[in-house]
């Protein structure tokens, strides 16, 4: 028997407001256990939440962006559960009306097709504490910093067929959020994690499969490697005649597998009510009009007007849009430069990219300024200096606070373009490598390359190369 | 809709409450004539009122994203004994 | 010393007859000869006062009042009324609290209540239950018990409670003092414990109308850490209090005397008719006809809530923790059998029953729809009558340990009450008389923000009457 498989994906994705969804606690991460945790994250008696504007603008921001249709009115409700993370025994989170409803994402495959994945709904709600089982030997110690922080859940339709789908859905969605500067995305802090709803189905049978819920993904491998165990398990056991059973899995990364989750097994019942602490969040036409002039130009409009305005090969534009940080710094770049943008997509595709790799670094970190590169880029245009000093000056930016104007001028590499100048030279050269010389006009070409080499050794790389080259045809054949 | 005592135990389990056989009893009775009560709403005819969750007509009004709190942990944990390197502490979960 | 009202206090402050310090260490002793007898505190602030500079020179100023133990008081041990909160030491303030802290106002201590403001006779209270300082035998009402037998009795000028069905209209009424509640929203719930989120607010029990007047302006008003509270700006209400009454319009709905109530309140309920017709009141009967569903609706309603709020008593934080339990859910269980007493319990395990999977359309969602059909009775009411009258309660304060085992019979006590939570609309209860010695109340119930409107009708009656001037026989000991 041939198996489909059917996934939604929910996507938590923390947003980067400064103080917590509803109190003013900070959301930084790293603090010390319980450091950032004010009386409404601890759940004192007699304490109540109080919204976040700007997690409630960060929502709309990405409603907007996956052209979904932003609630007028949205309810908060409780979802009613004990955990020692979670310190009311509710989650605050939205459940018959959220914020968002309706939207949807294309994405990309790896063989270039493309496809739509519908997204349901994407709700508010507050992220829970930490609970750290390996602090104490009979105790498990619980960290309520992180409880309070927003959260987006981005709750996909059951639209995505395969782990490969999957993957490329979390990696947009990834993308996106990053574009819309609500997430800093950072997975290994647990910014940006995944649940995964797995079923599979006879092919042709259109009711869906019994479903597990996969908790606990944190990277874009981990979900392709979570979903096909699943789905390899759940065929293996339909194809031995067991039956599915609805239940919550942990992804386990290091033995690679699935399995339930003990802390889940009974049936959950979450009650959920309205919140009697908060009341319906109106929005208004005039405040998503607002959003909507913000919005910054995505993914997909980049890479239309880079190839198309600024004539970048395709590749290149796709390669440099695919961050948004890098495009930010590309952009910037070209503020100052914009002779030649592809000349600027060579230089941060292979140099800039080569640093960010080596020293494990993001493009906020790298240490020359935007202006910097422009200069140098410049430099190289008008022929002050050669691609050869660029780069050893790009170099020594790395680690300089000098300009590249004071290093050219202090290094006295302004390139020489003094045809006189450069013929002497060249007739040095040519008296020198006489037995070259006589190579070359029996027909042996490459000794040109040589001939340029050692005028170039003689001007410390200063000459002009395209001129040498012209000048030394010239002087030979004279 | 008659409860029984293994609804009282299903409810315990979710409101995480231990209860005596002779409270279970005892409260099953109660809950008996309460929801007997509770079932004269039945005879209202609510076709197409809207829910009310709120007394007041309002809207949530928004925080603006500051952070206004700084660290008070010793002043929190004060109210329990059971705190121990700024943490608090449950026994050993399992998930 | 008999009994001061807040605005003799203010008095003779003014005229420099007593200074606060006196005044002060008076109702201390006060409450340190009476509190064995009647139980009224659960704790005393017996700390030396201070009145610092910092707080502005308010018309308030050195008033000391009693503070229901539901209300966190920075520093102070805040249970609640319940074992769960036994240790609890609020590391900050209720904003009604920290309003009236910063015009100079003391706290003489915090008072008895049902647990977690669940009861209607205080004998829920962890601390033993409250007595009723007209007959010791019996209840003061509840869940503000200790509130309402402090101000009867005399140990505190005026003081606190909050009412989620009529916790402090219901034990005004049988203490025979005046007991606001008002629009929902009106005071902060901030730092309030919460039983039902949806219907608690925070009000004053006092001996008169004009002293909840002077302390309701202090308490009152918008508060950016309670999302539920209202920017509706707080009127002066002292300057409501002589308004003539003449064509005020009060209607006495038909559902509110429907026969039920014994000949001997019916008398008093009557008389008291006939007094505020002197004053040229007209009354108009009207009819609420959704009223008779809102016990069975609070009763959904409240305990649905309230099994949600109470979740945050797990042990890991604050509050009692038990020794016992090896494995998470034992312990969370554990603690809290042995935390929150069987009224609490059987609310919690309600609320969860009306929340649960299959039942939630069936009681919760239906409650809200008969919710707002008895919001709608009240506002359309409220487009012909000024206000609406009717008894508090239906009888006097019962004997200790009469309802105990009938928790039905216990929550039809305030079958006039908990509309009004219900629907959020303020009301006011006052006493107009005495049945075999023992006070009788009552009620006026207003639109939305209409305090002034009761508290000047109020203030009028009593200008006329001394009911409100009774005390009960243990305070005459003291003059
Ligand atoms: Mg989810
Ligand atoms: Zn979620």
């Amino acid at each position: 028997m041939s198996w489909e498989t059917v996934i939604g994906l929910e996507i938590h994705v923390q947003l980067n407001t400064n103080s917590k969804i509803f109190s003013g606690a900070s959301t930084s991460y790293g603090s010390e256990q319980n450091t950032n945790t004010s009386l409404v994250d601890l759940g004192y008696p007699g304490v109540l939440p109080v919204l976040n504007k700007d997690a409630v603008m960060m929502a709309i921001k990405f409603g907007l962006a996956i052209d979904a249709e932003i609630s007028r009115r949205s309810i908060f409700a409780r979802k009613n559960y004990f955990y020692p993370d979670l310190p009311k025994g509710y989650q605050i989170s939205q459940y018959e009306l959220p914020i968002v409803q309706g939207g949807s994402l294309e994405i990309k495959l790896n063989d270039g097709t493309k496809k739509v994945i519908g997204i349901t709904r994407a709700h508010l709600e507050e992220d829970a504490g930490k609970s750290i089982h390996d602090k104490f030997n009979n105790e498990t110690a619980i960290d309520l910093n992180r409880a309070g922080t927003p959260l987006l859940e981005i709750v996909s339709e059951p639209d995505i067929r395969s782990a490969e789908e999957a993957s490329s859905y979390m990696q947009q969605i990834h993308q996106l959020v990053r574009y819309l500067k609500i997430s800093d995305g950072n997975m290994q802090e647990g910014s940006f994690r995944c649940d995964a709803n797995v079923s599979v189905r006879p092919s042709g049978q259109a009711e869906f499969g019994t479903r597990a819920e996969v908790k606990n993904i944190n990277s874009f491998r981990f979900v392709e490697n979570a979903i096909n165990y699943e789905v390899e398990r759940q065929i293996e056991r339909l194809e031995n005649g067991n039956e599915i059973i609805q239940e919550t899995r942990l992804y386990d990364p290091d033995k690679d597998e699935t399995r339930p989750m003990r802390s889940k097994e009974e049936a959950n019942d979450y009650r959920y009510f309205p919140d009697p602490d908060l009341l319906p969040l109106e929005i208004d036409q005039e405040t998503i009009d607002k959003i909507k002039n913000l919005l910054p130009e995505l993914f997909e409009e980049k890479v239309i007007r880079y190839t198309e305005d600024l004539k970048i090969k395709p590749n290149d534009a796709e390669e440099i849009a695919k961050n948004m940080q890098i495009a930010e710094y590309f952009e910037a770049t070209l503020d100052h430069f914009d002779n030649d943008p592809q000349l600027v997509t060579n230089w941060i595709l292979s140099e800039v990219i080569g640093v960010l790799n080596r020293e494990n670094i993001e493009i906020n970190a790298f240490q020359i300024e935007p202006t910097q590169l422009a200069s140098l880029l410049s430099r190289i245009e008008d022929n002050t200096i050669s691609s050869k000093i660029a780069k050893n000056l790009f170099n020594q930016l790395l680690t300089s606070d000098e300009t590249v104007d004071q290093m050219i001028k202090q290094q006295g590499l302004e390139q020489i373009t003094d045809e006189g100048s450069i013929n002497e030279y060249v007739a040095e050269v040519l008296n020198e490598f006489s037995d070259q010389k006589d190579q070359y006009l029996a027909g042996k070409e490459q000794v040109l390359g040589f001939l340029v080499g050692q005028v170039m050794k003689r001007t410390q790389g200063k000459a002009n190369p395209k001129m040498v080259n012209e000048l030394i045809i010239n002087q030979i054949k004279k | 809709m008659s409860i029984k005592k293994s609804d009282i135990e299903h409810l315990c389990n979710l409101s995480k409450l231990n209860l005596d056989e002779e409270e279970k009893s005892l409260f099953l009775n109660q809950m008996k004539s309460i929801l007997e009560m509770i079932q004269e709403l039945e005879e209202v005819d609510t076709g197409d009122i809207v829910p009310m969750a709120h007394p007041l007509q309002m809207s949530q009004r928004l925080r603006e994203d500051e952070i206004t709190e700084s660290n008070e942990r010793n002043k929190y944990q004060k109210n329990t004994d059971s705190a121990e390197d700024g943490f608090y502490k449950v026994p050993k979960v399992i998930d | 010393m008999k009994r001061h009202t807040v605005k003799e206090l203010q008095n003779m402050l003014a005229d420099q007859s007593i200074s606060s310090e006196e005044i002060h260490q008076i109702y201390l002793n006060r409450i340190k000869s009476m509190n064995d007898s009647i139980n009224a505190f659960i704790s005393i602030e017996s700390d030396e006062i201070s009145l610092s500079s910092e707080q502005k020179n308010s018309e308030i100023k050195g008033i000391p009042y009693a503070l229901k133990d539901i209300f966190c008081s920075e520093g102070d041990k805040t249970t609640c009324g319940s074992k769960m909160l036994a240790n609890f030491v609020s590391p900050y303030d209720a904003t009604v609290v920290r309003n009236l802290r910063e015009k100079g106002t003391v706290i003489l201590g915090k008072t008895n209540m049902d647990e977690f403001a669940m009861g209607s006779s205080n004998e829920t209270s962890f601390y033993g239950n409250v007595l009723n300082p007209w007959d010791e035998e019996r209840t003061p009402g509840g869940s503000s018990g200790g509130s309402a037998a402090a101000v009867a009795a005399g140990m505190a000028p005026i003081a606190l409670g909050t009412d989620t069905g009529g916790s402090i209209r219901q034990p005004a009424a049988l203490t025979g003092i005046t007991g606001l509640k008002p629009t929902y929203g009106r005071c902060s719930r901030f730092g309030m414990i919460a039983f039902a989120s949806s219907l608690d607010q925070a009000g004053i029990l006092s001996i008169s109308a004009e002293d909840a007047a002077i302390f309701l302006e202090h308490m009152a008003g918008y508060d950016q850490k309670d999302s539920t509270s209202s920017i509706e700006e707080v009127p002066k209400y002292t300057e409501f209090l002589n308004n003539d009454l003449t064509g005020k319009v009060v209607g006495l709905p038909r559902e509110f005397f429907d026969g039920s109530l014994d000949s001997k309140y019916q008398t008093l309920v009557t008389e008291s008719i006939h007094e505020y017709e002197k004053m040229g009141v007209q009354f108009k009967d009207i009819s609420l006809p959704n009223i008779k569903y809102s016990v069975p609706t609070y009763y959904v309603v409240a305990p649905a809530e309230c099994s949600s709020n109470l979740a945050r008593y797990d042990g890991v934080r604050f509050g009692h923790r038990s020794s016992e339990g090896t494995d998470l859910d034992s312990f969370y269980k554990q603690t809290r059998k042995e935390g929150f007493g069987p009224e609490v319990k059987r609310r919690i395990i309600t609320g969860t029953y009306v929340l649960s999977a299959g039942y939630y359309d069936a009681y919760y969602l239906k409650a809200q729809k008969v919710r707002q059909l008895i919001n709608q009775d009240f506002l359309n009411a409220f487009e012909e009558v000024d206000v609406i009258m009717g008894p508090t309660t239906q009888q006097s304060a019962f004997k200790l340990g009469d309802k105990l085992d009938d928790p039905v019979s216990m929550y039809m006590n305030d079958i006039y009450t908990i509309s009004s939570n219900l629907s959020g609309v303020p009301a006011i209860s006052h006493p107009i008389g005495f049945v075999d010695n023992l006070p009788f109340g009552l009620q006026v119930i207003a639109p939305h923000f209409m305090e002034h409107d009761l508290l000047n009708i109020v203030h009028q009656y009593q200008m006329s009457t001394d009911w409100h001037l009774q005390t009960p026989n243990l305070c005459r000991e003291f003059d």
